[in-house]
Parts: C-alpha cells; sequence; structure tokens
C-alpha cells in the first residue's frame, strides 16, 4: 500500500495557503483537490514567503535590489505614498502564563499614514474586556489604574469585540484586495497580536493580520533612502519622546477630558508624528497638519489666551542688542508656526557633523532662529517657504536635493 | 475548589518595596536541608535592604510574605546564602584583624543576647520514610509523634527530616502506627548526619526552635514577625490597635551564636469589612454601591483573627453567600456557616454578605491554575494604613508616637521578652529539653569617630551638631556658584503675586551665599498640565539654564510631565516647587534658602566640602531600583565624583530589561565617568571606591561574581600603565542590630559617628556599622556597611573615616545623612527616573545634579 502521506509535497501545502484566499473570492473549494486547479497559475509565479514581507526584512548591510522591491515600494514616490497602518491594543494589565486569558482588550486605536500625507484617518473604540476572570480583579484595576485608567467594569462605552474588530477590518481594507501591512512598536506586539486573535475567536471573522514591528519599519524606510542601517537605538529614542503628550487632538476623547495620557489612539498618532517629524522631512516633504500636531504651536495664543511673557531686564537689553528684533513678538510667532519642526537625524549622520540631536524639533528650531536671528528679520514677509528657509542652513542643501 | 477556606494562605506581600520581587526571584534554591553545608544561617532578614518605605520609618511590619511553619524556616534558604560568601580572607590587609582604633571608645548595649550551649552540643538529622508513603504532612507528624520514643525529647521535623539533640539508640529505628482508619503504616528513621553547633543547619534550627518558643509565649507569626494580639495598642480616634511584636533571629556574629530581637508593630484596623461595607453603604446609597466597594476594597490585606493569618483581598465575589456549600479537601459538601462553626466555633451573623476572594499563593514550580480562598467579610478585619490613611498628619503622628520607640522603652520590651521567656514553664522547658540556656544582653564597646569641617568658600566651619549645620553657614558664601542669567518661572493666575514675593527672597537668600540670580522671564499659564508643558516646549531654547515651575497642585501629571520633558527631549535643569509650600509665609526665607541650594546645584554649583585626606580618589554609588510602570525594567543609578574634593559629580541613569536586581550595565557607566574625571584631572583617579546600594537577600554572591568584574575590567582597561585600586562596599541601610548608650541609668540613642567594628559584625566579613543620623524621635538606626572587595588598602579606621565624611556631602541637606552621599544621589535618581521620567535623562545633563 502507498504511503499516503507522500503525496503531501510542497505544491500541496501550497494549496492549502491558498484556500482561504480562494474563498474568500467567492470559489467553491472545500479541499485542496478543489482547489488545485485554481492555484496552478500562481504556483508558477514566484512568491515570497512571508518572512520577506516588508518590514520582517532582516537590516542588512549591503542594500540590494531584491530588498527594495521587497519594501514594494519603487522609488522615493512609492515610499512617500505608501500606506502604513499603526495600531495599538490595550489591555487590563497581564494575566500571569498559567492563565488562559493572558491580556484583557480594552482599547483599541489605528491610523493610516503615509509620509507624503501624513495621518490620512484614524479610528479609536473602547472594547468591552468581558468578564474578569475569578481572583484577577485587584491585578487587572491595578494595572488599569497604573496606565490608561479604563473602568474594569461598568464602562458603557465599551463595544463588543465582534463589532470592534469588523469596524477594525473595515478600516484598514475597506476595498477587496491585498490586506496592507499593519505595525505596532515592538514592545506591544505581543499583546496586540494576543488581543486580536482574542477577539477573531470571538468574532468568528478569519483574517490573519500581519502584526510587523514599527522599529523595523523605519530601518526599512532609511535603508531604502540612505542605504544605510540606522542604529536600534536612534530608533528607539526617535519614538520615544515625550514632546506631543498633551497636543490636541492626539488622544481619544475620553483620555483627553479625563486628562490622562495613556491612549492607544495617541500611541499610533504619535508614532505618526515621530515618524513625519524625523523621516519626512528627510524626504523633503514640508510637514502638514495632519503629520504633527502645529495648530498647537500656530495658534498658542488662543489655545492659552492667558499666557503673558513679562519681559524682565535681561530681555529689554537683548532687545535694544539686536537692533529691534523681538524674540517674543507676535510676528515672530507666525513665522514659526509656518515652518517646520525639524529634526535632521541623518544631517548628523550623512554628513558626519555632530550627533546629539534628537526629538527637540520645536527648540532647535527655536535656537536657530535666534542664531540667526540677524539673517531672519531679512525676511520681512512671514510667508517664509521651507525651501528658502531651509536653504539658509548650512547641510541641508544637499538633502533637498536628495528628495 | 475544595477546602478554600481551610487552605493556608501565607498572605500575599503587596508591599511596593521591589526588593521582596528581587529576593524570590534571586535563584532557584536547593529545597533539601542535606544541600546545605555550603550555607550558614541566621533567621530571615537578619539583614534586609536598604529601600526605605513609610512602613519601616515607622518600625511597622509591612511584610505579610510569611514563613509560618518550620518546613519554610529549614527550605527557605535564600536569606542564608550571603553567608557562604567570605569575603574577607581575600582581603589581606584584614584578615587578622579589621577593626579600627581611633575615636572615643563609647560603651554600647545592644539588642542581642548569648545563647548558651554545652561544649559538645550536637545536633543529630534524621530522614523518615513511611510505607505506605503519606501524603499528609499532618499526619505523618502526628504519627512520629505518638511514639514513646520520640514523645519526650527534643525534636524538630518537617514531615521527611527530623532533628533531634539527643541520639536514638539505633541508627536506623523502626516504628510502626496504626492511621485512626486502620491502616498500619510502618516509619523507617535513619540518622543522616550528626552536626556540630557551629553548622549553618544548627542555626536553622535555632531559629525554629525560637519561633516554638515564640509560640509558646502566645504569639501570632505574620509574615516574618511575632506579635501579641493579647496586649494590643490601642488608637481608639482613629480605630487603630498596633499588636506589639518582634522580629527575632538566631545567628552566628562575630565569635558567638547570639539571639537578636527588635520591636515591631502590626496596624490593625479595628473595623471588619463587614462594619465597612455597612458604613459604606449608609454614606454611598445602593446605586453604584458594588463598584464603590470594590474600587475601596480591592487590593487590601485583612486578617482573620481565627486563624491570625493575612490575606489579600483580589476580588468579591457577589453570587455566593455564607450559606452556599463548598468541596472541602475530602470531597465532602459543607456551607460556609457550618464550616466556620464546626471548624472555629464561629457563628457567622449575617447570612446575606457577599464573599471576599483571595488569590493564594501558588507554591513553586506549580503550573496548576491559581487557588481561591474565599473568606467571609464579617470575619476580616483590615489592616495597614490606606494611602488615605498615610496622609493623614494626625493619624501618622498617633501612630508613629506609639511606635517608634525611644532606647528606653525598646530596651524595656525587649527585657520583658527575655523575662517572658524564662519565666514561661513551656518556653523554659522547650529550651532546656534542647540544652539551650538564654545568656545575658550583649554589651560592647565602640567607637565615636572625630566630628567633621565644613568647608565653605572663605571660611571653614565646625558645626554645632553635624545633624543640621543649616545655621552655622548661613553667614557664609557657598564653595562655587553659576551665576543664573537666563532662566524662566512658569506660574498660573493665582499663584503669580506669590511666585513674584518669592523670587524676590530667592533672590535676596542666594546673593548673600554668593550665587547670582538674574530676573527671570515670567511665563503665565492655564491651570492644567498640557498649558504647562506647551509652555515649556515654546519658551525654552538652549540658552535657558534653568526652568522653574511654580505647580498648583501635587498633582502627579504636573511633575511627571514637566520632567519627563525636560530630562529627556529637551535636557535643561527644572525646579518645581508646589505653591502651597510658597504660601507659608512666615517660612519663606528657609525655603528660599533650601531652593536657591537646589538650584545651585542644578546649574552645576557645589555647596560645602570636607577635608578628604586622599588625594586622587573618586567615590561611586550604585543604586537600583523596580521601575513604577514596567516592572520588568531595572533602573540602575549611578553617581561618580568627577573632582579630587568630591564636590562635583558624573550622574547617569540606565535602565535594564532584566528580572534581577543586578546591574549589567556598570562598564559602561565606568568608562564614562573615568573619561569625565580624566577630562577635569588629566589623570586617572588613583583609587576609586564604590557604594553600592540596594543590595537584597542572598545577592552578595552575585554582587562579588557579577558586578565587582565588571567595574574591575572598566577601571583596568581604560589605562594600560597604572590601574585605579578598586574598592566595593555594599551599604544596607536596615539591618537587625540596635546600638544604645548607657547614660544616666538610662539608655540614649549613641551619638552621631558611632563606629561599631567587633562582636555584632560577621567573622567572614570585613563590615562595620556606623551612625550618621540623628533619630528625633525613637532609635536611631546603624548604617551596616560591609566591603566585599578591597585593593585599596586603607587600614579599616581610614574606610570608615572615609565613609562618614562622605556622609556629609549630601547637597539637598545641610547635615549629615545616613548613606554615603553618592548612595543617596543614586537613590534620588532611580526614584526620580522610577517615578517620573521613566526613560533615560539625556547626558547632556549628567554633569549637573539636576535630580536634586
Amino acid at each position: 500500500m502507498p504511503n499516503r502521506k507522500a503525496s503531501r509535497n510542497a505544491y500541496y501545502f501550497f494549496v492549502q495557503e491558498k484556500i482561504p484566499e480562494l474563498r474568500r473570492r467567492g470559489l467553491p473549494v472545500a479541499r485542496v483537490a478543489d482547489a488545485i486547479p485554481y492555484c496552478s497559475a500562481d504556483w508558477a509565479k514566484p512568491v515570497f514567503t512571508p518572512l520577506r514581507r516588508p518590514g520582517m526584512l532582516v537590516p542588512k548591510q549591503n542594500v540590494s535590489p531584491p530588498d527594495m522591491s521587497t519594501l514594494s515600494l519603487k522609488g522615493d514616490q512609492a515610499l512617500l505614498g505608501g500606506i502604513f497602518y499603526f495600531l495599538n491594543i490595550f489591555s487590563h494589565g497581564e494575566l500571569p502564563p498559567h492563565c488562559e486569558q493572558r491580556f484583557l482588550p480594552c482599547e483599541i486605536g489605528c491610523v493610516k499614514y503615509s509620509l507624503q500625507e501624513g495621518i490620512m484617518a484614524d479610528f479609536h473604540s473602547f472594547i468591552n474586556p468581558g468578564e474578569i476572570p475569578r481572583g484577577f480583579r485587584f491585578h487587572c484595576q491595578a494595572a488599569s489604574d497604573s496606565s490608561h485608567k479604563i473602568p474594569i467594569s461598568n464602562f458603557e462605552r465599551g463595544h463588543n469585540q465582534a463589532t470592534v474588530l469588523q469596524n477594525l477590518y473595515r478600516f484598514i481594507h475597506p476595498n477587496p484586495g491585498n490586506w496592507p501591512p499593519i505595525y505596532c512598536k515592538s514592545d506591544d506586539r505581543t499583546r496586540v497580536n494576543w488581543c486580536l486573535k482574542h477577539m477573531a475567536k470571538a468574532s468568528e471573522i478569519r483574517q490573519d493580520l500581519q502584526l510587523l514591528t514599527v522599529e523595523d519599519l523605519v530601518v526599512g524606510i532609511y535603508q531604502q533612502k540612505f542605504l544605510k542601517e540606522p542604529s536600534k537605538t536612534w530608533i528607539r529614542s526617535l519614538l520615544d519622546v515625550a514632546m506631543w503628550d498633551y497636543s490636541s487632538n492626539t488622544r481619544c476623547k475620553w483620555h483627553e477630558e479625563n486628562d490622562i495620557l495613556f491612549c492607544a489612539l495617541a500611541v499610533c498618532k504619535k508614532i505618526a508624528y515621530c515618524i513625519s517629524n524625523s523621516l519626512a522631512t528627510l524626504f523633503g516633504i514640508q510637514l502638514t497638519e495632519a503629520h504633527v500636531p502645529l495648530q498647537d504651536y500656530e495658534a498658542s495664543n488662543s489655545v492659552t489666551p492667558k499666557m503673558v511673557v513679562l519681559d524682565a531686564g535681561r530681555y529689554q537689553k537683548l532687545r535694544v542688542g539686536s537692533s529691534g528684533f523681538s524674540h517674543f513678538n507676535s510676528a515672530d510667532q507666525e513665522q514659526r508656526s509656518n515652518t517646520p519642526i525639524g529634526d535632521y537625524p541623518s544631517r548628523a549622520k550623512t554628513s558626519g557633523q555632530n550627533s546629539s540631536v534628537r526629538g527637540r524639533g520645536i527648540t532647535r528650531l527655536l535656537e536657530s532662529i535666534s542664531n540667526s536671528s540677524s539673517n531672519i528679520h531679512k525676511f520681512s514677509n512671514c510667508d517664509t517657504s521651507l525651501s528658502s528657509y531651509m536653504s539658509q542652513k548650512d547641510g541641508y542643501k544637499s538633502f533637498s536635493s536628495l528628495s | 475548589m475544595s477546602g478554600r477556606a481551610r487552605v493556608k494562605a501565607r498572605g500575599i506581600a503587596r508591599s511596593p518595596s521591589a526588593t521582596e520581587v528581587g529576593r524570590t526571584q534571586a535563584s532557584p534554591l536547593p529545597t533539601s536541608v542535606d544541600l546545605s553545608n555550603n550555607e550558614a544561617s541566621s533567621s530571615n532578614g537578619f539583614l534586609g535592604t536598604s529601600r526605605i518605605s513609610t512602613n519601616d520609618k515607622y518600625g511597622i511590619s509591612s511584610g505579610d510574605a510569611g514563613s509560618n511553619s518550620m518546613e519554610r524556616g529549614v527550605k527557605n534558604k535564600q536569606d542564608f546564602m550571603d553567608l557562604s560568601i567570605c569575603t574577607r580572607e581575600k582581603l589581606a590587609h584584614v584578615r587578622d584583624c579589621k577593626t579600627g582604633s581611633s575615636g572615643i571608645p563609647v560603651k554600647l548595649v545592644t539588642n542581642l543576647f548569648n545563647l548558651d550551649f554545652p561544649q559538645d552540643w550536637q545536633l543529630y538529622q534524621y530522614h523518615v520514610t513511611y510505607v505506605p508513603d503519606l501524603a499528609s504532612r499532618r499526619l505523618r507528624i502526628a504519627l512520629l509523634y505518638s511514639h514513646s520514643e520520640l514523645s519526650n525529647k527534643a525534636k524538630a521535623f518537617d514531615g521527611a527530616i527530623l532533628f533531634l539533640s539527643q541520639k536514638l539508640e539505633e541508627k536506623v529505628t523502626e516504628l510502626s502506627s496504626e492511621t485512626q482508619r486502620g491502616e498500619t503504616i510502618k516509619m523507617t528513621i535513619t540518622l543522616k548526619r550528626e552536626l556540630p553547633s557551629s553548622s549553618p543547619v544548627c542555626i536553622q534550627v535555632f531559629n525554629i526552635i525560637f519561633r516554638k518558643i515564640l509560640k509558646k509565649l502566645s504569639m501570632y507569626q505574620i509574615g516574618r514577625n511575632f506579635y501579641n494580639p493579647s496586649e494590643p495598642v490601642e488608637i481608639p480616634q482613629h480605630k487603630l490597635s498596633l499588636w506589639p511584636g518582634f522580629a527575632i533571629s538566631v545567628s552566628y556574629f562575630e565569635s558567638k551564636l547570639l539571639f537578636s530581637a527588635d520591636v515591631s508593630y502590626k496596624v490593625l484596623r479595628n473595623e471588619t469589612v463587614l462594619e465597612f461595607m455597612t458604613a459604606l453603604c449608609q454614606r454611598t446609597g445602593l446605586s453604584g454601591f458594588t463598584q464603590t466597594c470594590e474600587k475601596q476594597l480591592i487590593g487590601l490585606i485583612v486578617l482573620t483573627r481565627y486563624n491570625n493569618r493575612t490575606y489579600s483581598i483580589d476580588d468579591i465575589d457577589w453570587s455566593v453567600k455564607p450559606t452556599h456549600t463548598f468541596q472541602k479537601r475530602d470531597g465532602t459538601e459543607i456551607t460556609y456557616v457550618d464550616y466556620y462553626k464546626q471548624q472555629y466555633d464561629i457563628t457567622v451573623s449575617d447570612l446575606n454578605q457577599p464573599m471576599l476572594v483571595s488569590l493564594l499563593k501558588r507554591k513553586r514550580n506549580d503550573n496548576s491554575e491559581a487557588r481561591l480562598a474565599h473568606l467571609i467579610p464579617e470575619l476580616c478585619f483590615l489592616t495597614g494604613l490606606t494611602d488615605q490613611a498615610t496622609s493623614n498628619f494626625q493619624l501618622m503622628k498617633a501612630v508613629a508616637e506609639k511606635t517608634r520607640l525611644p532606647p528606653s522603652g525598646r530596651q524595656q520590651r525587649l527585657a520583658r521578652l527575655v523575662d517572658n521567656i524564662q519565666r514561661n514553664t513551656n518556653a523554659r522547658f522547650e529550651l532546656e529539653t534542647w540544652g539551650l540556656h538564654f545568656g545575658s544582653q550583649i554589651s560592647l564597646t565602640g567607637r565615636v569617630v572625630p566630628s567633621e569641617k565644613i568647608l565653605m568658600q572663605d571660611h571653614i566651619c565646625q558645626p554645632v551638631s553635624a545633624a543640621d549645620w543649616s545655621k552655622d553657614i548661613r553667614t557664609c558664601k557657598i564653595l562655587n556658584a553659576q551665576s543664573l542669567n537666563t532662566w524662566l518661572i512658569l506660574c498660573s493666575d493665582r499663584t503669580e503675586y506669590v511666585a513674584e514675593s518669592f523670587l524676590n527672597c530667592l533672590r535676596r537668600v542666594a546673593g548673600s551665599m554668593g550665587f547670582n540670580v538674574d530676573y527671570p522671564k515670567i511665563i503665565k499659564v492655564q491651570e492644567n498640565p498640557a498649558a504647562f508643558v506647551r509652555a515649556v516646549q515654546q519658551y525654552v531654547d538652549p540658552d535657558v539654564q534653568l526652568v522653574m515651575c511654580i505647580l498648583p497642585s501635587n498633582q502627579k501629571t504636573y511633575y511627571d510631565s514637566i520632567k519627563k520633558y525636560l530630562s529627556s527631549d529637551c535636557p535643561v535643569p527644572s525646579q518645581c516647587v508646589l505653591a502651597r509650600t510658597l504660601n507659608k509665609q512666615g517660612m519663606m526665607m528657609s525655603i528660599a534658602t533650601k531652593i536657591a541650594m537646589q538650584m545651585t546645584c542644578k546649574i552645576g554649583g557645589e555647596l560645602w566640602a570636607v577635608e578628604i585626606p586622599l588625594k586622587s580618589l573618586m567615590v561611586v554609588g550604585i543604586d537600583v531600583c523596580k521601575d513604577a510602570l514596567s516592572k520588568d525594567v531595572m533602573v540602575v543609578g549611578c553617581v561618580a565624583s568627577v573632582n579630587p574634593g568630591i564636590t562635583r559629580w558624573f550622574s547617569r541613569c540606565i535602565l535594564q530589561r532584566t528580572m534581577t536586581d543586578v546591574a549589567d550595565c556598570l562598564k559602561v557607566f565606568m568608562t564614562g565617568a573615568l573619561n569625565k574625571w580624566y577630562k577635569y584631572n588629566h589623570d586617572l583617579p588613583a583609587r576609586i571606591i564604590v557604594y553600592r546600594a540596594g543590595v537584597g537577600d542572598g545577592q552578595l554572591k552575585t554582587l562579588v561574581e557579577y558586578e565587582v568584574p565588571q567595574l574591575l575590567s572598566s577601571v583596568a582597561g581604560s589605562s594600560s600603565n597604572t590601574s585605579s585600586r578598586l574598592s566595593v562596599i555594599v551599604v544596607r541601610k536596615k539591618c537587625m542590630p540596635r546600638f544604645f548608650t548607657e547614660m544616666n541609668r538610662t539608655v540614649q540613642n549613641p551619638p552621631l559617628g558611632t563606629v561599631v567594628d567587633s562582636e555584632a559584625t560577621r567573622n567572614e566579613w570585613y563590615d562595620f556599622y556606623l551612625i550618621s543620623q540623628v533619630a528625633c524621635r525613637g532609635t536611631v538606626s546603624p548604617t551596616y556597611y560591609n566591603v566585599i572587595y578591597d585593593d585599596n588598602g586603607l587600614k579599616p579606621d581610614h574606610m570608615q573615616r572615609l565613609t562618614f565624611k562622605l556622609c556629609h556631602l549630601y547637597y539637598n541637606w545641610p547635615g549629615i545623612v545616613s548613606v554615603p552621599a553618592p548612595c543617596q544621589y543614586a537613590h534620588k535618581l532611580t526614584f526620580l527616573v522610577a517615578q517620573s521620567i521613566h526613560k533615560e535623562p539625556s547626558l547632556e545633563l549628567a554633569n549637573h545634579l539636576f535630580y536634586l
């Protein structure tokens, strides 16, 4: 009797993997045998194994053309237009390993982002975590209290897990076709993955989202652009800044109203801000409100109408010294609002200059303004364009030529 | 879920102390006594850790992690591991003598007592096997003890290992017994070892004996300590009662076996959970009662007086009532009401109360499902103090009055304990059958090292008391101060007025100090954290030397968000002041002085110095702490002096993802610190002395084998020709011994600068105690120093005096502090990072004491 298992060759597994997709296309495939006719054409094509899909790409020193294509982005244009989704799911703490339920999903946030457009859309929802395992109420309560402070029970904003998942799918995948890659920070990956699986179980929707890490995405973009690999530490520090914590229109409404910093939506938006602030500028993209929360700095007077600067002795001296230029007059504030919040780590990297820069876009900008205050007052017109301002700065020129 | 209610629980340690966690993770331990050749013993917690918690200050036991029976005592060896590390024999210069000689001798009384036993005293260790095998430990013990061969002998038995003080006639003794069910059980007792009194196993057994004795004095073990519920100290106005008790241990000190006891209190509330619930219900009404109730109760620790055990409330089960049944371990069903009636003869009166749920601690290596215990609220008493209570000044004062015993009170309590042990027939009988005799209280001679002079800019001042020299230096100029020219004050509308008056005051006191403070730019912001952060982001430019924020409330988010942004994103020193503090008109001058001093340090000033006889000496302080948000992140703070006068510091904080309290980033830090030293002094330091704080029980070995090599390699790696000489000293703030001086027939706290380096120390270590703090109320606790590595070869005298000098250099307090300044700086830094910043502060700030 022939060994039946011998029939399970590579093609068998290939077809098996294809079955879900064929079913989605509406084809009546129940078994591998049914699916074989539909797969033959695909079998002939070379396929990328999941390991070589974008972001999962292991950073390599020498960037060869095939690696570029794995990013599925051709050249800068493709990179700039490429759409990424940043996803995060919060839980009421993490239960010990012997428990079947490791997490209790309670909040989800997701943003659609491209380097060119900035944040294009966002999705946020509270999730009903379900019954808290008996005996772990304290554990969950303590975890919640120390971070997002979402009530662990009787929280009327929480939605049914199945509904939330369906809405999320609708958000990231409105039209049929390939599912886009989803990213989250590497520290959160286990939790987000677990929660997605758990929610899928509850909702009986089968769609294995591919969850990649933001860190790898940044490596990928950077590598693509500069053919160099940035350090992990640099990426971590790039993604971990506190400056947007209180920016308006970053947290969800509930967290904003209760003034709580930990918000799943805010985490995703802050990833987008950080990438915009440090990477999008490398491509010479003018930052808009969709990239970083500019409006806070633009309209600072209207946000905090009572903010008054009491000029003291030193500044009067300074005013005299700098031939009428006042650092803090209103014109200057408009000026500032029109200039981007720039952080140019690559300048440091590529041109080998001092590399102490990170996460201080605004202050460095202020510094550059005050340093070059003698130059600035030449721009009587406040609509100084990015390029004309930037061309004043050494080292940047080489960059703008790159884009 | 069988017999939940009966299951022994040892309460789950909820104390925030990081050390508890660290200790349990220190290393997997052998569970059998047979392996115990390599460990000596003391009681649990002879040396605690240097972590300060509020509870420690009040001398209240906070640990609820308990070891309650003898098998725990035998098996739990984490604390005994340290004693196998004999560091002294490797240090040639102290091998013969580790005591100093300078200073004025002072006679001290201790809380240590002699424990006498005959010269030829021996302990016999037997192994007992049962055929057929029995699972129940209780049954094993009952069967064995019923035999006449053993009934009148002194014995300790954990179900498998039997200790006797007298040898059995045969090497192998066979006994048989019949159980109630009529089964015949054969027991074989085999002699395994004969142990001399110096054996580490004996010390464990001594500890077990003393636990038995304290139980015979009708004291109950809660956590590690023993309390006496029959003599509570009541504080009726706050519905509190304190159970007096002792922390005890037996261990080998310098030359002999000593018994030590320290007074401890357990705080209990005179309120059952049911009473609390009823009161809450009356206050809030029924709507939303369950949620309020859960919010208030969950996480608290309760004590059930019927068995004097503690449990933490992890959940409340509103669906279970006392009339419901549960399955006992033997499979029978019983209602909770009947169970308590049968087991403890307690009648439950309210049959409609919900049940509290406690998650029982899982045994090691046990992957089974978590076990739950259901408790009846009526029988549970609340323990400990809530945050609300600890912030109540009157309440804390009342508690402190009772718990902070002055030396005389402590001495009285000790005398009573000794008296009780000797008078109680049962206790005395137990001691006598073991052949032990409780001896006299130890007194020893310490030395008071000379007081230090404080060096100011053009003045050398001899403070009246080293405890506080703020008055002595009022007219003196500080050593070195940068001028503060560009700075900001952020305040709200409401606080603008106080900010102005404070600023005037600040400029006045700073001027007399020699610290020039220019007029700042004052920015008014709205009263919310976001407005503060935005203003900081908008107005801070690299010219700004310092940002002062007058915070409208002590809401943690203000402080955290400002510190987080200004320590890492945009590194500028910051000074936060509560508006409430500035409203105290009468104290404005002293507040302003203190803040001016902090500000000077934050922008790189130096306040004072002491004379350091060693040239080219770098001192380093290392402390560790768990991050408050993510428990798997360890915050390691390192602070090193960068000038020979020890007034300027290089501070760095490193976050590491490990589960242990051991630093693995020391080389990075040391290399940075040595580079800094080289930059300022154009040479490398000849000597480096590292003070390491935050060491838990059982970690000494890891320190010697893992951290010391890191330090050594960084010292060796940095210079090829001459390598700096290194010493490593472990600093512990919490230790068992207490010292009192006898004066006018009463005992008092010993003077500042008292050094003890004999009798209460350990023979295998180069260690000493130093008293470098003053207790205005209560008894002073000495700080314990253990030199685990020493290339410098300083005489013990010099090491002790240097340590004492370093206790004077903490710039946040014009007086002496309990640990050397670098340790205190490292502690302050780790605390800031662990509580507020949660990431590594920028290295641009490393040259300033930005965390004061």
